[in-house]
């Protein structure tokens, strides 16, 4: 797990003046699950389609197991891909679809063409079809499956020409909330089973965070950060990835001395260091590590102005000084009543100010950014600059 | 209430249908006439069908047509689709921006896509003279061609270039469609650009492919305007042939030709709409679905053991086109040939092919619909004709714009036979540039069950008594000459006044109603059905009509008439000089006079011809040729005296006559 498969160095890709990626560096290792997550347009898809080939970067180079791969031609790539909608032949059946790759002639080892012989075709393809859970689906038509099923006809047509690497773009995009669980599973269990290296792009963080061993936050061309899950979440390195992972109460804070942060002109213990003194610095909170104590024994007291029964836990917002916070409690605290908070050391998180410093803003229009964030919108824009 | 408005919509449903339906069922009835009007029906027949394949002009044509048909779209069909490939291939804006562009040409009138292309291949023809020239000036290995002329090959790319936009139409949609992953699917499933072409985008688009090309091929059948200005001298499609055959009449035989063209595009559309429906019905079905026995055995050729199967039917049809091409092409290129323009139904085609019978030479036969349309074509540069068969004013202005060669007649001995009123005439006076082919005058023609006096004057078409019942011939020329002649002036004055009072005459009849409308072709089925009392045509053509109507009757009226003469002029800088002097003396004798003045029914200028015409008249149908069917044949010279004929009017006049044409069809 341990030797480097393919890496990006400084990889740029511009579409006339639009530059999507900029200077991307990313080493991946064999057998990994990586994970490429951002918002729509952040250049995850352009990222995976210049691996796949369908795209030669601009500038930089791609390297893969040792040699230089820029000007390769996806057919002569050891890399399938399962597309967005999954991109299946209409006019061919279950069968023929995943038998498709099979039965393109390849060159051996002395540059002649050769098919397969038919019986390795069709002991592959049964093989196949028994990994994905589809034996017995071999003579449907496409249109006569259901959107799961085209789901694992799109990986298996992929998997049997037993590639080193499996791209994966916006594989569950289309598929309902139950559905795309199940297959969470699924894929891990094939990614284990197989012994490959995935490359997973999606714009689901909780996705992200459950299947990965690496996650790779991208946002405007550029990688944010990357790390493993638990890194991720628990220590975003800006504003943005705090943001963009899980939910984040992001507050401008002023760093008085290692391990002192000051909040609201209150000064909090935390576990972080290394600023300057009285650096300014972004301060994250996740909503799930505040405590609610009554009033006075708060080390900030405020307002609860909304609550969201969630069934687990109530998201309530509460007005401190004018800033707006989300809070995961399991505690009712009605609307208006006045509450007082406190947060241990370690859910203090400082970071450098960045140039995402400052948009992201409190919680005052909540609800409207908790629906942008799970609604599925496939990346068309991003497709769209190719064209 | 409700009941009523169905019938209503019904009725009006069914009107509609009436009226979309009517003119072609009528067509189809008329197609299988034993007599040869489009008015009265004579018994039911096939015998238009067997002359239809037995006339060698039709056949030739529908050969040309099929096969730049096919050609073109073919060619346009693979274009099509590789250039809208190219489309989705760019950015959103540029597509859009050249999509609307590839409208464009659709929209255009096809006139001007016709003369623009025209323009342009004559354009490129002069300019490739002058590079050929200084290169075979520069070096003498290869010989080019240094003249180039409109022919079945620009033919062919006109047709192409007017279906590409149709096959874009059609496939875009397709293209637009299609998942853009499936291409890069199958590209990362091992498929080069090509094979992931074949193994998944085409089957994807196939409908839209085969739709375009569906389309496509029946612009091209369709086609005429565009064809008419492309194809040069030396080919012709079926709608050129046809509407060169109707400037007299519709023969049966284009009757028959268009039932079958027709029918034939029937069968071609209810072909893809079962295919539409059969494919819609499948894909209900689903699984259920089983293969048809074509299918099965479009599969099993499909398997690799039948390869070498696949490849050899490809060869073979390869080589089976190749073979044709060549063929076709060695057939105009080898052989001596000369290229001739004359007017529709004017040759008896026995003619042509005794000709190439006797002389291996080729006769390259095409029809104008006037002298007008002659002229513009052989001023645009594009026609490429050895032989012409102008009528004398045109004659006049074509010796005058210099567009004529003298002819050499030592090598037409048979000119001798010409009876000599009607050489050195007015528009030819040093008898230079002309051998005259055909001549006839202009007359009354009423229906005596509808007409009780006599009509001996020109008067008789501006009377009151026969109101609505008049046909004005539909030919400034001619109906304002009747006029001049019946206010006894020239049909050559050039006097404005005199032109402006017979333009009076003919107006004020025109304010009162008197004529029920201005006929050309449409004269012949008018009077045999007797739906108009009195109209002004041609003698030759009278002779056809009483064939089909007794009642009718024929007569130069006392003020006098146009005569006219038709003959052949070689044109300036003809090609083939020698085998179009060939052409010239063989028309020019006695046995081909006689049989295209019975054909035609015009009189010949032959003189030994005119005298044996009775005789050959009765010989070959076994009956008395009436005297006085021939004397409006043959008008008798004290007739002809009357009559005058028409010089070329300087351009002044002309400019007169279209302006006065014009504000009568406003009145």
């Amino acid at each position: 797990m341990s030797k480097e498969l393919i890496r990006l160095a400084n990889c740029t890709m511009a579409f006339d003046e639009d530059i999507v990626l900029d200077k991307i560096n990313l080493s991946i290792k064999d057998k990994e699950f990586l994970t490429l997550l951002g918002p729509s347009g952040c250049g995850k898809t352009t990222t995976l389609r210049i691996i796949g080939g369908f795209q030669t970067p601009t500038a930089g180079d791609v390297w893969f197991d040792g040699v230089r791969i820029n000007a390769v031609p996806p057919h002569k790539r050891t890399i399938n891909t399962v597309f967005q909608k999954y991109a299946l032949f209409p006019h061919l059946n279950v069968y023929e679809n995943i038998a498709f790759g099979l039965r393109i002639p390849k060159a051996d080892a002395s540059g002649k063409k050769v098919k397969l012989p038919e019986e390795e075709i069709d002991q592959r393809v049964t093989e196949m079809l028994e990994i994905v859970n589809l034996r017995g689906f071999d003579k449907r038509r496409i249109t006569q499956l259901s959107g799961g099923q085209q789901q694992r006809v799109a990986i298996a047509r992929a998997l049997v020409n037993r590639p080193k690497v499996l791209l994966l773009d916006e594989p569950l995009g289309a598929l309902d909330l139950k559905l795309r669980k199940d297959m969470q599973n699924e894929l891990k269990r094939i990614q284990k089973a197989m012994e490959i290296t995935f490359i997973y792009v999606t714009h689901d963080q909780e996705e992200a965070l459950a299947m990965s061993d690496t996650v790779v936050v991208m946002d405007a061309g550029k990688i944010q950060q990357i790390g493993s899950p638990e890194d991720i979440y628990n220590e975003p390195q800006n504003a943005f990835v705090a943001d963009f992972i899980g939910e984040s109460n992001i507050i401008d804070g002023i760093m008085r001395s290692d391990g002192v942060v000051e909040i609201f002109n209150r000064r909090f213990h935390c576990l972080d260091g290394g600023f300057d003194r009285d650096e300014p610095v972004d301060v994250v909170i996740r909503p799930e590590d505040v405590d609610i104590v009554p009033e006075d024994q708060g080390q900030l007291k405020g307002t609860v102005t909304s609550v969201t029964f969630k069934g687990m836990q109530y998201d309530i917002i509460v007005d401190f000084y004018g800033f707006k916070w989300l809070i995961q409690t399991t505690d009712l605290s009605p609307v208006g009543s006045r509450i007082g908070i406190k947060i241990d050391p370690d859910g203090i998180h400082v970071m450098k100010k960045s140039e995402y410093s400052g948009i992201f803003g409190d919680y005052s229009s909540y609800s409207e950014e908790y629906e942008e964030i799970t609604s599925f919108e496939p990346d068309e824009e991003e497709r769209g600059d190719e064209e | 209430m409700k009941k009523q408005n169905r019938l209503g919509s019904r009725l009006l449903i069914g009107l509609m249908f009436l009226f979309l339906y009517a003119p072609i069922l009528l067509l189809i009835v008329f197609s299988f006439n034993a007599g040869d009007s489009s008015a009265v029906w004579k018994g039911f027949s096939l015998h238009w069908y067997g002359k239809l394949f037995q006339n060698r002009l039709i056949m030739e044509s529908v050969y040309t047509t099929l096969l730049v048909s096919l050609l073109a779209t073919a060619i346009a069909t693979a274009a099509g689709t590789f250039a809208a490939i190219g489309l989705y291939s760019l950015g959103r804006k540029k597509r859009e921006a050249l999509l609307t562009v590839n409208n464009i040409p659709m929209m255009n009138a096809d006139i001007v896509t016709g003369v623009s292309l025209c323009l342009f291949f004559v354009a490129f023809f002069q300019g490739w003279g002058t590079f050929a020239r200084w290169f075979n000036d520069l070096q003498s290995v290869v010989e080019l061609p240094e003249r180039l002329v409109l022919g079945f090959g620009t033919l062919l790319l006109a047709h192409v270039s007017f279906n590409i936009p149709y096959v874009i139409l059609n496939v875009a949609p397709k293209l637009r469609q299609m998942d853009r992953n499936l291409m890069d699917a199958a590209q990362d499933l091992g498929c080069t650009w090509m094979q992931a072409f074949w193994k998944v985008m085409l089957p994807e688009i196939k409908p839209g492919i085969v739709s375009g090309a569906l389309i496509a091929f029946t612009m091209s059948i369709d086609d005429f305007i565009i064809s008419y200005f492309t194809a040069g001298s030396a080919s012709s499609t079926l709608a050129m042939t046809i509407y060169g055959m109707t400037k007299k009449r519709v023969t049966p035989e284009i009757n028959a030709v268009s039932t079958l063209l027709f029918l034939s595009v029937l069968v071609l559309l209810v072909l893809s709409n079962l295919k539409e429906v059969r494919a819609e019905a499948r894909s209900r079905k689903g699984a259920a679905h089983r293969s048809t026995a074509l299918e099965k055995l479009g599969q099993r050729i499909a398997e690799p053991r039948f390869r070498w199967v696949r490849r050899g039917t490809a060869a073979a049809l390869a080589c089976a086109f190749l073979f044709t091409v060549v063929v076709l092409a060695k057939e105009t290129g080898s052989r001596p040939v000369v290229n001739v323009c004359s007017w529709g139904e004017y040759i008896d085609e026995d003619l042509i092919t005794q000709f190439e019978d006797t002389t291996g030479i080729r006769v390259n036969y095409q029809t104008a619909e006037s002298n007008e349309t002659l002229y513009s074509l052989l001023k645009s540069g594009g026609a490429d004709y050895d032989v012409v068969v102008p009528s004398d004013y045109m004659i006049g202005r074509l010796i005058q714009e210099d567009m004529l060669d003298k002819l050499d007649y030592s090598q037409i001995p048979n000119f001798s036979l010409i009876d000599d009123r009607f050489k050195h005439l007015s528009y030819d006076p040093a008898n230079e540039y002309t051998v005259p082919y055909a001549w006839g005058t202009l007359g009354i023609i009423y229906n005596t069950a509808m007409v009780e006096e006599e009509i001996t004057s020109w008067s008789a078409l501006y009377d009151d008594r026969y109101a609505g019942n008049v046909l004005l011939i539909n030919n400034s020329r001619d109906a304002l000459g009747e006029a001049l002649l019946y206010l006894g002036y020239s049909v050559n004055t050039t006097d404005e006044g005199e032109i402006r009072q017979a333009y009076e005459l003919v107006a004020d009849a025109n304010r009162r109603g008197v004529f029920q409308g201005r006929v050309m072709d449409e004269v012949l089925q008018k009077m045999e059905g007797g739906n108009a009392a009195i109209a002004t045509y041609y003698a030759g053509d009278y002779i056809s009509m009483l064939e089909n109507n007794e009642d009718l009757a024929f007569v130069i009226p006392e003020e006098g008439s146009n005569w006219f003469v038709d003959a052949m002029c070689m044109l300036k800088d003809a090609p083939h000089q020698k085998e179009a002097h060939m052409w010239m003396n063989f028309i020019a004798s006695t046995e081909s006079n006689l049989m295209n003045m019975d054909y035609i029914g015009y009189a010949s200028p032959n003189r030994e011809a005119l005298e044996r015409y009775p005789a050959y008249y009765e010989e070959l149908y076994g009956e008395e040729l009436e005297p006085e069917i021939y004397d409006i044949m043959v008008t008798p010279p004290e007739i002809l005296e009357r009559c005058e004929a028409y010089l070329n009017l300087p351009a002044a006049t002309l400019n007169l006559y279209n302006t006065l044409w014009t504000q009568m069809g406003v009145n």
